[in-house]
């Protein structure tokens, strides 16, 4: 399979304070389906800034497509073959969709990013129609962004970036807030794009959707190292990783399938062997 | 785990003996009804602009410009009966756009007096506009001044600068009219892309299209700071606390601002934005919008005439 990223000991610093990233190596191939795993501030949302070439590593490499993504490369990306190549393969879904969405309605949102990557205008008013009809969000057509509701608006963040139909998607936290019909929906969405051959990429702590969406699973530390780079069936059945990358609780786990918990005590009679 | 003074818990009845103690209300309750105004405000307008009635009708070039040209016009009117007409005129579109004319009358004064009103203010008296008396307010005898300047003996509202003051008032009165109609009867995103009609830079199109879809996120988390510190307060704070908290809500809404403005220009870079702004707008001119720019142009011009002595009436 054709590699799509590859990152080359890759380390992020914000503000030549914060640790992000600490040397990271990865590579990543078309069509995968990818869980990056991680507790809060673990580094997974600078991952996925860094897989869309919306800031650089500190040190280290980043290739994608075969080619160095470097800032000097995507400065301008007025007459860079590259970089429209780039933003037309890779799109972000954010967590907070309140960044997202900044047209004035739903329909501009979503013909945004084809409109920027210079598709005619019938084409793109075409394809507008159709990725609404497809999300069944027809009703939200001429709303304004602040009229929806939290599902609503994670629904037309994902439109809006179907819309430019990337090969690769990344989701930061993409069930964070969703109900559970709303969940059910979206895990369901990315299998059909997975089928498709599309590459999904997704960061989450959402222990429950991994195996659903992925079939490789990436964690990382708290020292935002990685600690696994494996099948989601070795990464989601090894319990002592999982607790020390403090995406389990020894008080809230799961045993196979199931969540288990139990009150934080400390007492003799909740202890039990795994 | 939990310190000593968290175990204590008292259940009972409350032991006040006043519930209601006025009904002024706080800062705080003033600024939450004041955000949720602005919302129901705008839910208000949006629902105008989406009423099937005569302007909303039309095309958004054809409104825009009229509007400017007649607002151009109503500016060089003299004559405060042509100024009625058009002012009636005006209403009488508000009406065919399926807009409460009641609504419609009170948006405009609301304003209209605090602004025009106060400028036009002291023109009414013969301290500063000389004419026939009215209404004597103030007989202060000869040698009367203030300051350095001189006051006439007898302060009186003149005939002139009341008239004066109608005609302004009036004409500020059209002009708001015309713009708060051209803002209730056309989509606000539809309104902005067709300022490109008057060639406004793309840039600016869509800066104003993204601010006014983000006054709407800030004014959700200042409703939010508000109502955190309304579940929160117990005893009413100082006047001095109170700035200092509001100061400090302000800056944290410029930080706040400012790391949002990078991240959705981090949302818009990774969608393909390249600094050339591209706009999705399609409009079809149809016959009556022809007529009406048409119908506009010759109206606008028969005031400008009129204001000139060219035509008289």
């Amino acid at each position: 399979m054709e590699t799509i990223f590859d990152l080359q000991d890759v380390s992020y610093t914000y503000l030549e304070k914060f640790e992000a990233l600490n040397s990271v190596n990865l590579t990543m191939t078309a069509g995968e389906q990818i869980s990056i795993m991680g507790a809060n501030g673990s580094g997974k949302s600078t991952l996925l800034s860094i897989l869309n070439a919306l800031v650089y590593p500190t040190s280290g490499e980043f290739y994608a497509f075969g080619k160095p993504v470097t800032e000097e490369a995507f400065n301008s990306l007025e007459d860079n073959e590259f970089g429209r190549y780039f933003r037309k393969k890779v799109g972000i879904v954010f967590q907070n969709p309140d960044i997202q969405l900044f047209s004035s309605t739903v329909f501009d949102e979503i013909a945004f990013g084809p409109l920027q990557l210079g598709l005619p205008k019938d084409e793109v008013k075409k394809r507008t129609e159709e990725v609404i009809s497809m999300m069944e969000i027809s009703n939200l057509r001429d709303r304004a962004p602040h009229t929806l509701s939290g599902g609503e608006k994670k629904k037309v963040c994902i439109a809006s970036i179907l819309s430019i139909n990337p090969d690769v998607l990344l989701l930061d936290e993409p069930t964070g807030g969703l109900d559970p019909r709303s969940q059910l929906w979206l895990i369901e969405l990315l299998q059909d794009l997975a089928k498709a051959g599309k590459t999904i990429i997704t960061a989450t702590h959402d222990l429950d959707i991994v195996e659903q969406i992925s079939t490789r699973a990436i964690v990382f530390g708290e020292d935002h190292t990685i600690k696994a780079d494996s099948t989601c069936d070795m990464v989601m059945n090894n319990l002592e990783l999982l607790t020390s990358t403090n995406l389990i609780h020894k008080h809230m786990h799961r045993h196979g399938k199931l969540m288990h918990e139990h009150l934080h005590s400390h007492d003799a009679e909740n202890h039990h062997e795994h | 785990m939990l310190p000593e003074w968290m175990k204590e818990v008292e259940i009972g009845p409350c032991q006040c003996c006043a519930v209601n103690v006025g009904k002024k209300k706080s800062f705080v309750e003033k600024s939450i009804s004041g955000v949720l105004n602005f919302f129901q405000e705008s839910l208000i307008s949006e629902d105008f602009a989406k009423r099937d009635g005569l302007l909303q009708s039309l095309d958004p070039r054809v409104k825009l410009i009229s509007a400017i040209v007649l607002v151009v016009a109503v500016s060089l009117t003299r004559d405060i009966r042509v100024l009625f007409v058009s002012y009636l005129l005006i209403l009488l579109f508000a009406y065919l756009s399926k807009i409460e004319i009641l609504f419609f009358i009170k948006r405009v004064w609301v304003f209209v007096p605090i602004f025009a009103g106060i400028i036009v203010l002291p023109i009414l008296f013969n301290v500063f506009m000389a004419g026939d008396s009215l209404i004597t307010v103030a007989t202060l005898g000869s040698g009367a001044h203030l300051g350095p300047i001189l006051l006439p003996s007898t302060i009186y509202i003149t005939r002139q600068g009341t008239m004066f003051a109608i005609t302004f008032i009036l004409r500020v009165a059209t002009c708001v009219s015309i713009a708060v109609l051209l803002f209730l009867t056309t989509q606000r995103d539809v309104l902005f892309k067709s300022l490109r009609s008057l060639h406004v830079p793309k840039v600016y199109v869509l800066t104003l299209d993204m601010c006014y879809r983000y006054i709407f996120l800030l004014m959700d988390t200042v409703r939010d700071f508000f109502t955190a510190k309304k579940s929160r307060t117990i005893s009413s704070l100082s006047v001095r606390d109170e700035q200092r908290w509001v100061a400090g809500r302000v800056g944290y809404m410029l930080v706040k601002s400012l790391d949002m403005s990078n991240k959705v220009h981090d949302a818009m870079i990774s969608r393909g934005f390249n600094g050339d702004v591209k706009l999705l707008h399609d409009y079809a001119v149809r016959k009556r919008d022809y007529a009406a720019i048409a119908t506009m142009l010759m109206f606008s011009s028969v005031l400008a005439l009129i204001s000139q002595n060219i035509i008289r009436i």
